[in-house]
């Protein structure tokens, strides 16, 4: 007892629960430049100790403490100097590559005073004074008491910390928090990277990821997260195929990056991709504080000058700070109701408190030229990889600000999207944390990619398989087809007088080779021959626009007499090119269907079409009727 | 094998007219990228089996698909331990109908409560043990915990607006949750099994006598489950089965000793009516027990009767008596034909029964004499006394005329 003094304050560790069978032991982390947001192995996403899905990318020194996220930005009002945000764009880069002009608002990056060309972050911090040393023996003396020797004052030093350390200590955190809630140690974790990041980039943030101590299994670009998720089969829809083209529309804080998959039954691949650094979120936000900038000043008569704010103006920096932390609720207000949202800081500026309000429309309004500039890099990227804008079949969006109704009414309106193009909007998927929500879409990809790497053993065959997920593995680089194959079923009905058939494609064009695709439908038959007769085609797929003078509305509704303009509606359309191969034979399993509906009396089969075409281009087709003893027909087409 | 698209088309017949078109033998699909123009994006189960085929299959659909085949194989010989592991006494899963989970909790005095607990396997016969297992099994899938966040109507305002629109989702995890209280409690479950509703069902199927004629029943396998059914209602246990056709003469009587003084625990408390807890009369509440008590007692002689009908159904159906009845016969003539003589110590009943009534008779006709004998004396004595009287008047009147 007396060698081993009680100290204040101490308690044994918790012994940590038992680990919870099914979960693995990994994680996924969507590490942005303004918010990370993480995931466990079924892709479910964690909350940290705040209660916060969408964890800030801030760090911010007070004194002794340290905070870590969203109580860091907090902090960028009365503490900005001590406040770090925005590192992660500056992992990798040298001193001298960082322009200067950057982050006022926050701590500012110097030169660290050791390293040559390194870019750091010069906080104040108070040291803790060292403890008092035990005492070395209290034999012969007599103890006076058992509490212990007071610690002295902490001195106020200053710490540098590199743009590494910074991400180290964020990463480490988002692990604990990851761990708390799992309650077993985390083994290895996904984490994505912007797509433009460069190999020097890709390489700090592996060593910083590390150097927190995590196992890091990937690091995935934010387009190969997205897919990942989209893949998966929690992500449905009503008209989704697995056979598509994907439109990713990400609206980070600091750039757009736009990405057009071809994902072909859960392999996808990039058709053209583009980021835009000088639009963004930040526009937006920039735009709204100044409206309540402007209400607050016609309100109160105070002035008030932002975005930015005079430099030689603490008090309209501090508002626009705290303007800046107010309008994040909101923007989420502004996403999940149709209604108004408010705005509400206290002493914005000389003491005054401001509460505003603004409805969607107005909103909509402030943050149009941000969405017409998005628009219009979308129809630059569908240009550039010339597919037509009828031709995207799913838009997904990613990032707090894809959570707004507008842009996406926007975009279909601009672009000239397919009516029933999929949106998470379109399918109400976009709040609530839900699969479809595009604040976790990054996480959730990262995590089941995470679960994916860690379900492979430690075998040689399992460890290339492993190797193979690297970035700019040979593995990745694949054959695709350029037009669609498929079956064309003859008849003479009237939509399909142009092809002389029903027309049912099978490999769609971009997929990745070899392919295999097994697809089963019913097939009619007349009664009297059981005929069953088809032809495999190769076809390509084009876009026949037409423009129709709208009807005009029966009664003249309003006086005004505007012209009717010609609409251009879009229809799909399939031409021949070269006939592969034809089959004609009798069915064997043909039943009738009986009933009431209106297929009653007549003769169906059950068909299975399998089309395997090989890396060399060869195609394998076998036709057969579902069921046992039905008639199987094989064609092959050789290789080229 | 690769996942099948099933496309909702049906495509109409081939015009007889058609004639297959003859396909140009050089005819191929047109050249695709070239190797590297297009980059997979490495992710997902789909990139997986990409890398294994191109990898470790040299591009063979075929060798991709056995790999994949025995890979399940041995995860799922892997979860097979797991589960030979964990010893759930027989439970077992059994499916649960749409009906079944559709149940109301207010109408729990009809739902079947081993169905609810997945146990109508056993019913009756499921151990404490059992219905432990099976309810803990229940709780974990249909907690309502469990169902919290799958609503598919997620497009809706209400959830949106974080209104937890399913409010009877926990409905059958209440159906849950009264099974495991009936069942564990002793007294309940012995009053929900008098009743249990698969007995009654079977109840309803067994055969009348005049059925049990018309379609010339086998005695043996029609009747014999039908006294198995009823044997849990015993007691006593175990309880004499019906037998065979070769039974002995104590075995048959033992059954229809045993059958004919049936002690049975079936009561019929399950099917009260509900005395009415709102109102407060009390008369109200006596009349009512009277009532369930009256027609408890009603349905227990119900049952009583129905069981010593079907005893009797049986012992007049039953083949093997006329076997005994035959058997005794044939003994009895054997006995009467070869009185052997060397046998005599033995006295047989019947001519216990015969030396009795010799006995009786003997008896009796000494009574009858004794009778005859004290008749004769009372008529003497009666006649002695009249001669008296007599003497004594014509003494008198001898007297008087003196």
């Amino acid at each position: 007892m007396a060698s081993t003094p009680a100290q204040n304050g101490r308690a044994d560790t918790p012994s940590r629960p038992a680990p919870s069978s099914s979960l693995p032991p990994v994680v996924g982390i969507n590490f942005g430049n303004s918010y990370a947001s993480i995931a466990e192995g079924l892709a479910e996403s964690i909350a940290n100790e705040d209660g916060e899905r969408q964890i800030a990318c801030a760090i911010s020194f007070h004194g002794e403490e340290m905070y870590i996220g969203n109580q860091a930005k907090q902090q960028l009002v009365k503490n900005s100097k001590n406040t770090i945000t925005g590192f992660r764009n500056l992992l990798g880069k040298k001193f001298s590559e960082i322009p200067q002009s950057e982050h006022i608002s926050s701590a500012p990056v110097i030169q660290h005073p050791d390293l040559p060309d390194t870019a750091a972050y010069k906080v104040q911090v108070l040291q803790p004074a060292p403890s008092p040393l035990p005492p070395a023996s209290n034999i012969g003396t007599p103890a006076a008491s058992h509490a212990p020797t007071p610690r002295s004052e902490p001195t106020p030093t200053e710490r540098i910390l590199t743009v590494s350390e910074v991400t180290s200590i964020f990463l480490k955190s988002l692990v604990q928090s990851a761990e708390d809630f799992l309650g077993k140690a985390i083994q290895g974790a996904v984490i994505t990277v912007p797509a433009t990041f460069t190999d020097a980039q890709r390489a700090a943030l592996q060593k910083a990821a590390s150097d927190a101590g995590i196992n890091v299994l990937q690091l995935l670009d934010d387009a190969a997260a997205a897919a990942a998720t989209t893949t998966t089969p929690l992500w449905t829809g009503e008209n989704l195929r697995p056979d598509r083209t994907q439109l990713l529309v990400d609206v980070g804080c600091s750039a757009v990056s736009l990405t057009l998959l071809s994902v072909r039954e859960g392999l996808s691949y990039i058709l053209a991709s583009s980021s835009i650094p000088d639009i963004g979120a930040d526009k937006i936000d920039d735009k709204l504080i100044k409206f309540f900038a402007t209400d607050f000043t016609k309100k109160t008569k105070i002035p008030l000058t932002v975005c930015p704010a005079p430099a030689n103006s603490p008090a309209d920096q501090r508002a626009e700070a705290k303007l800046r932390l107010a309008i994040e609720h909101t923007k989420r207000t502004i996403s999940a109701s149709p209604g108004a949202a408010t705005c509400s800081v206290e002493s914005l500026k000389e003491g005054m408190d401001y509460t505003g309000s603004v409805n969607r429309m107005r909103f909509d309004m402030l943050a149009s030229p941000i969405y017409a500039s998005v628009a219009s890099e979308v129809v630059k990227l569908l240009a550039s990889a010339a597919v037509d804008s009828h031709d995207v079949d799913e838009v997904v969006y990613i990032g707090g600000t894809g959570s707004l109704p507008g842009l996406d009414d926007r975009l279909v309106l601009e672009v000239g999207l397919r009516e029933g193009v999929e949106t998470p909007f379109a399918r109400g998927t976009v709040v609530g944390g839900g699969v479809g929500d595009p604040t976790t879409i990054l996480a959730r990809g990262c995590a089941y990619q995470a679960a994916l790497i860690d379900s492979l053993s430690d075998s040689s065959e399992e460890k290339e398989l492993k190797e193979a997920f690297t970035r700019g593995h040979k593995a990745s680089d694949v054959k695709a087809t350029t037009k669609t194959l498929g079956v064309l079923f003859p008849n003479s009905l009237e939509g399909n007088k142009e092809l002389g058939g029903t027309w049912i494609p099978i490999v769609y064009k971009e997929t990745a080779l070899p392919v295999r695709r097994v697809v089963q439908f019913d097939a009619e038959l007349t009664e009297a021959s059981k005929r069953l007769a088809f032809e495999v085609w190769e076809v390509s797929e084009g876009i026949r626009v037409e423009k129709i003078v709208p009807p005009a509305p029966s009664p003249p509704s309003d006086e005004d007499d505007e012209e009717l303009e010609e609409i251009e509606v879009k229809y799909r359309v399939v031409t021949k090119d070269t006939l592969l191969g034809a089959v004609d034979t009798q069915a064997k399993l043909a039943v009738q269907t009986k009933g009431k509906s209106k297929d009653a009396g007549k003769w169906f089969t059950t068909v299975e079409v399998q089309f395997v075409v090989g890396i060399k281009g060869d195609v394998e087709v076998e036709v057969s009727e579902k069921g046992e003893g039905g008639v199987v027909e094989r064609l092959h087409v050789s290789s080229l | 094998m690769a996942a099948v698209q099933v496309l909702p088309v049906a495509t109409p017949p081939v015009p007889a007219s058609y004639k297959s078109p003859s396909v140009p033998s050089s005819s191929r699909i047109s050249a695709p990228h070239p190797s590297g123009h297009r980059t997979l994006l490495p992710v997902g189960p789909a990139y997986l089996n990409h890398l294994r085929l191109s990898l470790h299959h040299a591009h063979s659909f075929s060798s991709l698909d056995k790999h994949l085949a025995a890979e399940r194989e041995r995860l799922a010989a892997l979860h097979g331990d797991d589960v030979a592991a964990e010893d759930d006494l027989g439970v077992g899963d059994e499916k649960e109908t749409d009906e079944l989970l559709n149940l109301d909790p207010k109408e729990w005095k009809k739902q079947d409560h081993y169905a609810v607990l997945g146990l109508s396997h056993l019913r009756y016969k499921a151990t404490a043990d059992q219905i432990k297992i099976a309810h803990r099994k229940k709780v974990l899938k249909h907690h309502p915990d469990k169902k919290a966040g799958t609503n598919k109507d997620i497009s809706n305002s209400l959830y949106l607006a974080g209104i937890n629109q399913n409010t009877n989702d926990d409905a059958f995890f209440k159906c849950i949750q009264k099974a495991h209280e009936v069942l564990t409690n002793s007294e309940k479950r012995r009053q929900f099994d008098s009743v249990d509703p698969l007995f009654l069902e079977l109840e309803e199927d067994i055969p009348s006598l005049t059925e049990f004629k018309a379609k010339n029943l086998d005695f043996f396998k029609t009747l014999g489950p039908v006294f198995e059914l009823y044997s849990r209602f015993s007691n006593r246990q175990p309880v004499p089965g019906l037998g065979h056709i070769d039974s002995t003469k104590a075995e048959v009587e033992g059954f229809y000793d045993f059958w004919y003084n049936f002690d049975s625990w079936r009561s019929f408390e399950w099917l009260d009516k509900e005395v009415n807890e709102g109102s407060d009369s009390r008369d109200d509440k006596r009349y009512t027990e009277k009532k369930n008590k009256s027609e408890r007692a009603r349905r227990k002689k119900e049952d009583n009767v129905k069981l010593r009908g079907l005893v009797d159904m049986a012992l007049g159906l039953d083949p093997r008596i006329k076997r005994i009845k035959q058997q005794e016969k044939e003994a009895r003539e054997a006995k009467k034909k070869g009185v052997t003589p060397g046998a005599p110590a033995k006295k047989t009943k019947q001519q216990e029964e015969e030396e009795k009534k010799k006995a009786e008779e003997e008896a009796k006709k000494r009574e009858e004499e004794e009778k005859v004998v004290r008749a004769e004396a009372k008529k003497a004595k009666a006649a002695a006394a009249n001669a008296a009287k007599k003497a004594r008047r014509q003494a008198r009147a001898a007297e008087e005329t003196a």
